[in-house]
């Protein structure tokens, strides 16, 4: 079963290698997979961890997962009747300590075999969460599907509380953890300074000039990087952490600079006398960036010392922001421009080596899009009716998962 | 005056161990616990560490008759309000923008003026922050040209996060598209 399984996940992804491509008609049955609450100690705790479960495991995208809450014991290899039809079980074990620690054993049932066995341990239950998506990624490498690590990872991002007052928060994808980092004051536009998300990068707008701060998410340490009249913002950080490019305005003029971290020196990459910011690093020491130099925004690149921009973009009517992944850019456009009704923004993907342009959202006002590091998934923000929420994209597998934030508005985020 | 409060807490340690056993973690050394999940000789180990900071911001500012002053001269300054995705100043804006610089040159000619840049809700990108910083650079250039230094003016750009209102009507959209004047010491 489980070769067969791969067999047709490979030829899926295979198809599949140019993310512009939609793909519409995909294996036509997805095998299923049920989630078993098997803890000795039921509680209200192990079912918002079932609910967690299977709302991973649905964002895997490789199963039918049936979401009926059913249990059994953990000890037997027997699962429970109503889950006999199914391909595959997840049972866990949740066990509470009194030091608020949680132990969670699962095993990975197919026709009365266990695949897989494993045992986690989280110091801190209200983090149980990560447990959750931690499995979901095992299950996921399990089946040899490509990676999700972005499952693990945290976010970060700033919430509006009230005019001009800000929180920054650290969540998991789905929301469902939140820690208040940063509480008060007008701070936005977060961004992790590495892969390990031991520090971020955030722009102060209550300060005497908008500043750029980094915390040393560790030791708490705040330490100020660069300060700019009239916007101060790290739009990108490099892969190592030792270049940031920021949208400065030293004259008045939002323009595009290149950060050195090590030599706290900076290079501006644009002069244009309009708008140019979001810089966005692309391969080939090429940035890609949004600016007003056509008479309304849109997208552009040019290679880091040369003067040459080229315009990557020629569909929608007002392209604000983008997120670059190699060859590969999310932008946002203005589907409607009209100051007083509703209006609409739109995600869409496009390749810097084919001409395809792939429409990933349909309805509100979606924008902020995020690559995860692994170009596997897009994270961003959708407003609509009222609602903030981040949404994932699953690029390969055409779908889109919302996560709603119940106080606040997003304002901006990062992975 | 800022008041910082910075207390460290480790939040989680997860370990991820193979079939049957779970080691213990020392939370308080990473490194020990990496040793820890090697030792355990598991199939699949992993660790995964988060340590996480609260940093309180609010402020509590003390006003003197100094700032008092300063206040009731900075409520005097009219708003200038703008129109969708447009940064230049309209003709009905412009007497509040001269009444804006006879202030600043006569009563308030002691004081920095803050130009806060501000657009609606429609986006939150960084192209809307550049936006608001147009607006106020626009009035900047219009108060350099009618006398008032270039050095008593500082500028910032707030995008969508500072409204004065949060209806979604037209006319609270109209008038979050603005640029407020504020005065420092």
């Amino acid at each position: 079963m489980k070769l067969l399984f791969t067999f047709l996940l490979s030829i899926t992804f295979l198809f599949a290698a140019d993310a512009t491509l939609e793909i519409n008609k995909k294996i036509d049955a997805y095998s299923s997979f049920g989630v078993e609450d098997s803890s000795t100690q039921r509680s209200d705790l192990s079912k918002k961890f079932y609910r967690s479960l299977v709302a991973d495991i649905n964002v895997l995208s490789l199963f039918n997962v049936d979401k009926h809450y059913f249990t059994s014991d953990f000890d037997s290899n027997s699962i429970n009747v109503e889950n006999k039809k199914l391909n595959y079980v997840l049972k866990f074990d949740l066990i509470s300590n009194d030091n608020q620690s949680l132990l969670i054993k699962i095993k990975l049932m197919e026709l009365g075999e266990v695949r897989l066995d494993k045992s986690y341990k989280i110091s801190k239950s209200k983090m149980y969460v990560f447990v959750a998506h931690a499995i979901a990624s095992d299950i996921n490498d399990h089946f040899g599907a490509p990676s999700v690590d972005w499952m693990k990872g945290k976010i970060i991002l700033s919430r509006l509380t009230k005019p001009g007052n800000s929180q920054i928060l650290v969540t998991d994808y789905s929301l469902t953890y939140q820690h208040v980092i940063i509480n008060g004051g007008l701070n936005v536009f977060p961004k992790w300074a590495n892969k390990e998300q031991s520090a971020f990068y955030f722009t102060a707008l209550d300060t005497l000039r908008p500043t750029l701060f980094k915390v040393d998410v560790r030791s708490g340490n705040k330490t100020k990087v660069v300060d700019s009249d009239g916007m101060m913002i790290c739009s990108d950080v490099n892969s190592d952490g030792s270049k940031l490019l920021l949208t400065m305005a030293p004259d008045d003029q939002p323009d595009i600079y290149l950060y050195d971290v090590n030599s706290q020196t900076k290079e501006r990459l644009t002069s244009y006398s309009g708008i140019d910011v979001s810089g966005q690093f692309m391969e080939d020491e090429t940035i890609a960036f949004v600016s007003n130099r056509l008479g309304y925004p849109n997208i552009f690149s040019k290679k880091i010392g040369s003067s040459a921009v080229e315009q990557l973009v020629y569909y929608g009517k007002s392209n604000a922001s983008c997120s670059a992944h190699n060859e590969y850019i999310v932008y946002k456009a203005r589907e409607s421009s009209n100051a007083f009704s509703r209006n609409t923004f739109n995600l869409h993907l496009i390749s810097t080596k084919t001409d395809f342009i792939r429409r990933l959202t349909a309805t509100g006002l979606n924008e902020f899009p995020r690559f995860s590091h692994d170009g596997d998934a897009i994270l961003f923000i959708k407003n609509y009716k009222q609602q903030s929420s981040i949404g994932i994209i699953r690029l390969k597998h055409n779908k889109n998962f919302l996560f709603p934030l119940r106080v606040g508005k997003i304002q901006s985020m990062d992975w | 005056m800022k008041k910082i409060i910075l207390s460290t807490t480790v939040l989680a340690l997860l370990l991820f161990t193979g079939c049957g056993s779970a080691p213990t973690i020392d939370e308080t050394q990473e490194n020990a616990t990496d040793a820890n999940a090697q030792d355990a000789n598991a199939n699949n180990s992993e660790t995964i560490a988060s340590d996480e900071t609260v940093i309180d911001e609010n402020s509590n500012a003390n006003a003197d008759s100094n700032e008092m002053t300063m206040s009731g001269l900075e409520g005097k300054m009219q708003t200038v309000t703008f129109e969708f995705d447009k940064f230049k100043v309209q003709a009905n804006q412009v007497e509040k923008v001269e009444a804006n610089v006879e202030l600043a040159q006569g009563d308030a000619n002691t004081y920095m003026i803050k130009l806060e840049g501000n657009c609606d809700e429609w986006g939150s990108d960084e192209y809307n922050y550049a936006l608001g910083l147009k607006r106020a650079k626009t009035i900047k250039q219009t108060m350099i040209s009618k006398g008032v230094n270039a050095s008593r003016i500082t500028m910032v750009s707030y995008g969508e996060s500072n409204p004065t209102c949060t209806d979604k009507s037209e006319s609270c959209w109209s008038n979050n598209r603005r640029v407020d004047f504020k005065l420092l010491p």
